[in-house]
């Protein structure tokens, strides 16, 4: 066979220059966007009122191979770290008791997050046209497996190397429990994957990565550093690296539907209803976790919570993406509002329910009551009499025969749970905006917080008609409830879950609390 | 002292602050147990590491078997269609949390691995560019075979690779949900890897064309991927199934086409022409593939085929599924014989008797590994014989 033209002319070139060539991911990437082709059924198996651009390109130019090479330097560093450093020098029990315990719920929390977005951008993965915004969003699935196992990792460590493993060994199975843990199913795994496709977006990487995470991934690094723990830092800062790239998908989610006429009539409304969705949720949560789980105090989470979310997501992110068409959320405004007192509202509630977590809570000291009176004038007043009174009738003690709920019974001031949030509120005991509004519907009452929820259920109530617990375990026995849900020990009766972090104070046991007799009752049952 | 901190100051190093808090630490531990997810049932005799970081992370509740968690979805699709549902496929289990990737990868050791691989290869491409290897590839192998119908393989690979992304989503197991992205990403990564070595070739050789044009209107258009075009279209989008779509794409049709196209196409015939460069990139894939292999070799035959419960009734279905998909491959195969009539016949090589010999291991692999563990009766010898009536 002739050698052709093309094959001398190759022949020749390396006559002249022998150099070693290689392929960069960038030669391979600017390909991507043609790998596809049109065909009759090639849509989507999610559907979305809204029209993602065919051309719609991506921001982190990723191929398969170089996603891998930049993912695995990371490890590295991160597990060295890890297995290495902060082993040799023993640090997971050179953390404070109390911030042990809210890694429990902050790990693994953020893990069910991380795991659903796995699914979330799945759906967006097959829901885009454009083969370079499903890559960004292929990047993204892998990354949320990665985040996944890292949470795991942390409770892991903590439980192989720390002080207390109950919760973190097998908080999977026990977290279940409590009231925190739907909330959180509607923030981090629902609200991800059940849905129109964008505005599952919209809640994931608009509002949950673009806002919540330097909260909750970034902000969490200071307090856990101040509270003794690095490895916290050590995985969740490597996490926040590729956050980056997930706030990049959601705004070209938002590029890729600009030009449709759909994003005029609704983008702002997914948007606010997604804002309020998760704000709902974490403004308590986090600004719980941070200052009621943790001794040193960093800043006010009403601090914290004015500049990530107010000023630099409401402000500059969602002003970048006024050019189209975004404005900022009208529930911002309210939002303001919860940042201040909701946290302490949710955490006088979590803390009457101890017994149902998966950790152990503590009732804010003297020095710690003179700090949230300082930052939060008026606390001692609503708050701080509160828990002196709990801890002066031993609320710490198995031997008190005092669960603080009784003081909500004694007290006639009944706990609702919001349908759409599946957040707790007591409207008769609260200083955030909680007030009760209760509707009917099909033979069943619902209680909402406010009226952002209220809107949502009114418009779709069949998207929110998840039991609470209180229906859920309405008649139940409360040590049996957490028998039933594994929340002991592996002596089998002592729980995981106390009043207390001292290391001199006695622990509960399933026996302690059966003889309170304490039984579930729905509260809307007596309305 | 104070209990506000600023400054950066942390609390495993500053002395002041670290002796408040080793004043507060227990004694002792509280608690004895320290294996995480204690209470799982292990593959082996010991929960390992991937297990531990995997199982139990999706929370679904205990109505899809297997789930820990209890009640209704907090959220649901507009009209109240549930966030995931038995309902998303026909296969049954007593516990959708029982698979495991056989090489118990994670994401660290998945990338890790990959991350090798790339490094590899660019090792590779800089030491066979020097060293001038290219000289000796048979211009028609190279222009036509790779510069267009490897090409056009490629689009096979990238319309598997979006098979996975709404099985991604509706899947009901977190190691399942794992185990497919990951086998998503190797088949992405097949289709850049194709695109890499026509970029690499035209780097070396003037005039050579990596453009897609050519090779995406042979795929659309052309009448030798014309029968892999309408399967993988069929399996990408036209299939709602998850299992169905796993079942599809990595237990028929890849094992029979992939491996006919990869393994005794492009890896068996390149050597003859000249062509060491292609092997490389084809053996990276045939490495994905064998982890595929086990990958959902576990999911349906260690796992579904013998659930105590529904057994019998998935093997059926896979079965079924097999009679369904099964002629499509076959018919995808005998369009693609008209490839050979592109290429100089190499007696012994790429004759009809080679050819046959060829379809014969790929049909008695697909056999011993996929027909025979459910039981599905099939004649390859018949097989072959219609593939081979494409023979132009």
């Amino acid at each position: 066979m002739a050698i052709s033209a093309a094959t001398k002319a190759a022949t020749d070139a390396l006559a002249v220059n022998r150099a070693p060539v290689s392929v960069g991911a960038q030669e391979v990437h600017r390909w991507l966007q043609s790998f596809t082709w049109d065909f009759d059924k090639n849509r989507t198996k999610y559907s979305t009122k809204y029209h993602m651009a065919n051309d719609t390109k991506e921001q982190f130019k990723l191929i398969a191979k170089e996603y891998a090479r930049m993912e695995s330097v990371k490890d590295e560093r991160q597990f060295g770290s890890l297995q290495d450093v902060l082993t040799r020098v023993d640090a997971a029990n050179r953390v404070h008791p109390k911030w042990n315990e809210s890694m429990k719920v902050i790990s693994n929390f953020l893990e069910v997050g991380e795991y659903n977005a796995i699914a979330a951008t799945g759906m967006l993965w097959d829901s885009a046209t454009a083969p370079e915004q499903k890559n960004g969003y292929l990047g993204q699935v892998l990354d949320e497996i990665r985040h996944t196992n890292q949470c795991g990792y942390i409770n892991y460590y903590f439980a192989k190397q720390g002080q207390d493993a109950a919760g973190h060994n097998d908080a999977r199975r026990t977290r279940a429990i409590g009231p925190l843990w739907k909330g959180m199913k509607r923030v981090f795994s629902d609200g991800f994957i059940s849905g129109d496709a964008v505005e599952c977006s919209i809640n994931l990487q608009l509002v949950g990565e673009a806002c919540f995470t330097n909260p909750l991934i970034v902000a969490v690094t200071e307090w856990a550093s101040a509270n003794g723990d690095e490895m916290t830092p050590t995985v969740f800062l490597s996490i926040e690296t590729d956050e980056l790239r997930h706030m990049a998908n959601g705004y070209q989610t938002v590029v890729s539907i600009a030009n449709d006429e759909a994003a005029s009539k609704y983008l702002n409304t997914d948007l606010n209803n997604a804002f309020w969705t998760q704000q709902k949720y974490f403004t308590p949560v986090l600004g719980m976790m941070f200052e009621y789980g943790s001794h040193f105090k960093v800043e006010p989470w009403v601090k914290t919570w004015n500049r990530w979310v107010y000023e630099d997501w409401g402000g500059i992110w969602i002003g970048r993406l006024g050019k189209y068409g975004v404005e900022s959320p009208a529930s911002l405004r309210d939002a303001k509002k919860d940042a201040y007192w909701a946290h302490h509202d949710l955490f006088l509630i979590a803390y009457a329910l101890w017994p149902t977590g998966f950790f152990r809570l503590t009732l804010p000291t003297a020095e710690e009551a003179e700090w949230y009176e300082a930052n939060y004038p008026g606390w001692y007043d609503m708050y701080g009499k509160v828990y002196e009174e709990w801890r002066a009738r031993g609320c710490e003690d198995p031997n008190s025969g005092f669960l603080p709920l009784q003081w909500f019974i004694e007290n006639n001031h009944p706990i609702y749970i919001d349908r759409v949030s599946q957040v707790p509120f007591c409207p008769s005991y609260s200083k955030g905006a909680s007030t009760l509004r209760v509707l009917e519907f099909n033979g069943k009452k619902h209680s909402f917080s406010d009226q952002w929820g209220e809107r949502m259920w009114l418009s779709e109530p069949e998207r929110y008609e998840c039991q609470n617990i209180f229906e859920q375990y309405e008649g139940r026995e409360l040590s049996e409830v957490i028998a039933e849900g594994h929340g002991v020990r592996s002596d089998g009766k002592t729980l995981i879950a106390q009043p207390h972090t001292s290391k001199d104070g006695k622990l509960w046991t399933l026996d302690d609390i059966k003889k309170i007799g304490c039984v579930f009752a729905d509260p809307l049952k007596s309305l | 002292m104070s209990i506000v901190v600023s400054g950066g100051r942390r609390g495993l190093t500053d002395p002041e602050i670290s002796k408040v808090i080793l004043a507060a630490i227990p004694d002792k531990p509280l608690e004895t147990q320290r294996k995480m997810n204690y209470f799982m049932t292990p593959r082996g005799k010991r929960i390992n590491e991937y297990e531990t970081l995997c199982c139990y992370t999706q929370p679904t509740p205990d109505w899809i078997p297997g789930g820990l968690d209890w009640g209704d979805w907090t959220q649901k699709f507009h009209g109240g269609r549930p966030s995931w549902s038995n309902e998303s496929t026909e296969m049954h289990s007593s516990d959708w949390h029982r698979h495991r990737d056989p090489a118990f990868r994670w994401h660290a050791l998945y990338v890790k691995d990959k991350a090798e691989e790339w490094r590899y290869t660019d090792r590779f491409l800089k030491a066979y560019s020097a060293d001038g290897h290219v000289r000796s590839i048979d211009p028609v192998w190279r222009d036509e075979v790779l510069g267009d119908y490897l090409g056009a393989f490629g689009f096979s690979e990238y319309g598997l690779f979006n098979s996975h992304s709404s099985a991604t989503r509706d899947c009901l197991g977190d190691t399942l949900r794992m185990s497919i992205a990951m086998i998503g990403l190797d088949k992405v990564d097949n289709a850049q890897m194709i695109q890499a070595e026509r970029t690499f070739l035209a780097k070396l050789v003037p005039g050579f064309d990596e453009s897609t044009d050519v090779p995406k209107n042979e795929w659309t258009q052309g009448s030798i991927y014309k029968g892999a075009r309408e399967t993988v279209e069929e399996i990408w989008q036209g299939t709602y199934d998850w299992n169905e779509i796993l079942f599809a794409g990595h237990m028929i049709y890849d094992p029979l086409f992939g491996q006919f196209v990869r393994r005794e196409f492009f890896l068996r015939l390149s050597s003859y022409y000249g062509d060491n460069l292609t092997p490389f990139f084809i053996n990276q894939m045939q490495l994905y593939h064998s982890q595929t292999k086990g990958v959902t070799k576990d999911m349906f035959h260690t796992c579904l085929a013998v659930d105590e419960n529904f057994g019998d009734y998935n093997v059926s279905l896979m079965n079924m599924w097999s009679d369904k998909w099964l002629p499509r491959t076959v018919n995808a195969l005998k369009d693609f014989m008209g490839i050979f009539s592109k290429i100089p016949t190499i007696a012994g090589v790429s004759d009809k008797a080679a050819i046959e010999a060829a379809l014969g291991r790929v049909f008695d692999d697909w056999q011993r590994d996929y027909a025979d563990p459910i039981g599905y009766k099939v004649d390859t010898a018949a097989l072959i014989k219609t593939v081979l009536s494409g023979l132009k």
